[in-house]
């Protein structure tokens, strides 16, 4: 894995533990619209940026 | 319930248009099997994200996550969101399999194996592993629309008649023009699937007194559903258990890693991705929000599969838009089954008759691969009709029984001492461990099935490809070949 590509990984595997810790941790009883289900949403959003940009130069 | 004659009248009017799209599919001669199973690998990038979208998202979304909703709440959202984000895997792993696909001609990622690693059997091996699970897998979506159809009619339309309707639209769709129909009309129905399932979510909450009573209702009648573990539903061991094999969907169920050698460019592939990932986002929003209006508005269902027809008969909703929403679910379910229909046949073809048979010439492995279409097509009818707990158990085991092909296929691709033995013995061996946790509901540790399959696959992996000689010179081959490429292609 290149070295670009390989710092794409680890940013997406942060959002992902993030997606999993905070929920159980800081949320947990935050019992609001803004606690766990927006937090997925922007980890969601921000996966989407993420693919956006890393498929940018596609075929070019 | 729904007026019947005018279920029946919706159904017909989306058999009709269809049908018709699946005709106006057809074009050029689909004599081979690069053809007819990956419509030449020129889909353009439109028609394979919403293709890609139909055959991912099944009738699991609105009765099932829904459901999931309704028993645990938010933590629903998150598991379909993890696996939402493991997609991103198709942002490394797409043009990889994309260029060697193109480069020797795969036509399933199976064969990938089998070539990568220098032993027919892989591709055998894990073909056959994928039809033990995808079968069942297929009958419980066909099982799935039986419910629904009765459900909905008060049984005025039975259950068979349902399954029987779901499996010849699935055998039709996927005939007419091999993947091309198949991805045509997944393409009208993603689009049948989303905007139904949207509008009758916007006019429920505009029922409910709009988005701030809608939460205020929420946090004042089950503030816990709004948190994990919330009401103890999703512990923490049961959301990994049920996040993990999900997360790697996108590369462990093959159906879907086929489509990564569809694409006619590079850039239809991006498309591919990025169409995806807004139709995912947008479709379990409203898939979740369904099922938190179901807990508000019948807050004590015995069985949470009912909050969909339930939601679906209540005022709220006015008839046609409800019978339309009813055939949304259908199409989501013929959808992701005509898919793994034709993935599956191609399978066998390719991988198992194909090395079976050492002379088969690629016209008689698509004339194999077309009749085993209906075959399976039947033997998944069959499962739907018996209710043996097998079928239900296989069905359930699929996602985490199909993980166990994935060290194997990450190994292809970052890992030059991958061995076919390492390869055979992760899916096997792993594979069976699998299907006897889940017959004997067994979770050692607290681990789920799933997890164990991703932690035994890795290991014995990783540990019988050390103890093995590596094919050194295809590895070298195939792995430059990808570097040169990526690069070219300014995809690292």
């Amino acid at each position: 894995m290149k070295s670009k590509e390989l710092k794409w990984a680890i940013l997406i595997s942060i959002i992902i533990l993030l997606g999993y810790l905070l929920p159980y941790t800081v949320l947990t009883n935050v019992a609001e619209w803004y606690g766990s289900l927006l937090l997925w949403t922007i980890l969601a959003v921000i996966i989407i940026a993420i693919n956006y940009l890393i498929s940018r130069k596609w075929g070019e | 319930m729904l007026s019947t004659s005018l279920v029946w009248w919706t159904i017909a009017i989306y058999i009709i248009i269809s049908l018709f799209v699946a005709y106006l599919s057809r074009s050029g001669k689909q004599t081979n099997m690069v053809s007819y199973f990956l419509g030449d690998r020129k889909l353009n990038g439109f028609v394979s994200a919403l293709s890609y979208s139909a055959t991912t998202y099944s009738a699991f979304m609105l009765v099932g996550l829904a459901g999931l909703t309704y028993k645990g709440g938010v933590g629903a959202f998150g598991f379909e969101i993890i696996y939402f984000m493991g997609v991103s895997l198709v942002a490394f792993f797409g043009p990889r399999f994309w260029l060697v696909g193109k480069k020797y001609g795969y036509v399933t990622p199976s064969e990938m194996l089998g070539d990568r690693y220098e032993n027919k059997k892989v591709a055998m091996v894990v073909s056959i592993f994928s039809c033990l699970f995808l079968i069942p897998y297929s009958a419980v979506q066909l099982a799935g629309v039986g419910y629904l159809l009765a459900g909905i009619t008060d049984h005025a339309i039975s259950f068979t008649t349902g399954v029987i309707i779901a499996t010849v639209l699935a055998i039709v769709f996927s005939y007419i023009a091999g993947i091309r129909s198949v991805a045509w009309t997944d393409s009208l129905q993603s689009l049948f699937m989303i905007i139904s399932a949207t509008l009758v979510v916007i006019l429920i909450i505009r029922g409910l007194g709009g988005l701030g009573s809608f939460f205020d209702t929420i946090k004042s009648s089950n503030p816990q559903s709004l948190t994990v573990p919330g009401n103890g539903f999703f512990s923490f061991l049961t959301f990994l258990g049920l996040t993990v094999p999900w997360f790697f969907f996108s590369l462990s169920n093959p159906q879907v890693s086929q489509r990564l050698f569809m694409p006619a460019s590079l850039k239809s592939l991006r498309t591919m991705l990025m169409g995806f990932l807004i139709f995912g986002f947008i479709y379990t929003i409203v898939s979740v929000v369904w099922g938190f209006s179901a807990s508000i508005m019948f807050p004590n269902l015995e069985n949470a599969d009912l909050a969909t027809p339930k939601m679906l008969s209540s005022d709220l909703v006015p008839p046609i838009l409800a019978v339309i929403v009813m055939v949304g679910i259908m199409a989501a379910a013929i959808s992701t089954i005509d898919s793994i229909l034709l993935t599956l046949s191609s399978l066998f073809a390719r991988d198992v008759y194909g090395n079976i048979k050492k002379d088969a010439t690629d016209k008689s492995q698509l004339v194999v691969g077309k009749i085993v279409i209906p075959i399976i097509a039947i033997l998944a009818y069959l499962f739907a009709q018996t209710n043996a707990n097998l079928i239900a158990v296989l069905s359930v085991a699929s996602s985490a029984g199909l993980l166990v092909a994935v060290p194997a296929i990450i190994g292809a691709f970052f890992w030059k001492r991958g061995t076919a033995a390492g390869a055979l013995s992760s899916v096997i061996i792993s594979g069976i461990i699998v299907i006897i946790l889940e017959l004997t509901s067994l979770k050692p540790l607290g681990l789920a099935s799933g997890l164990w399959a991703i932690i035994i696959s890795t290991l014995l992996f990783i540990g019988v490809s050390l103890m093995t000689k590596a094919p050194e010179k295809k590895a070298t081959e195939f792995l430059s070949y990808l570097k040169t490429e990526l690069r070219k292609n300014k995809i690292v």
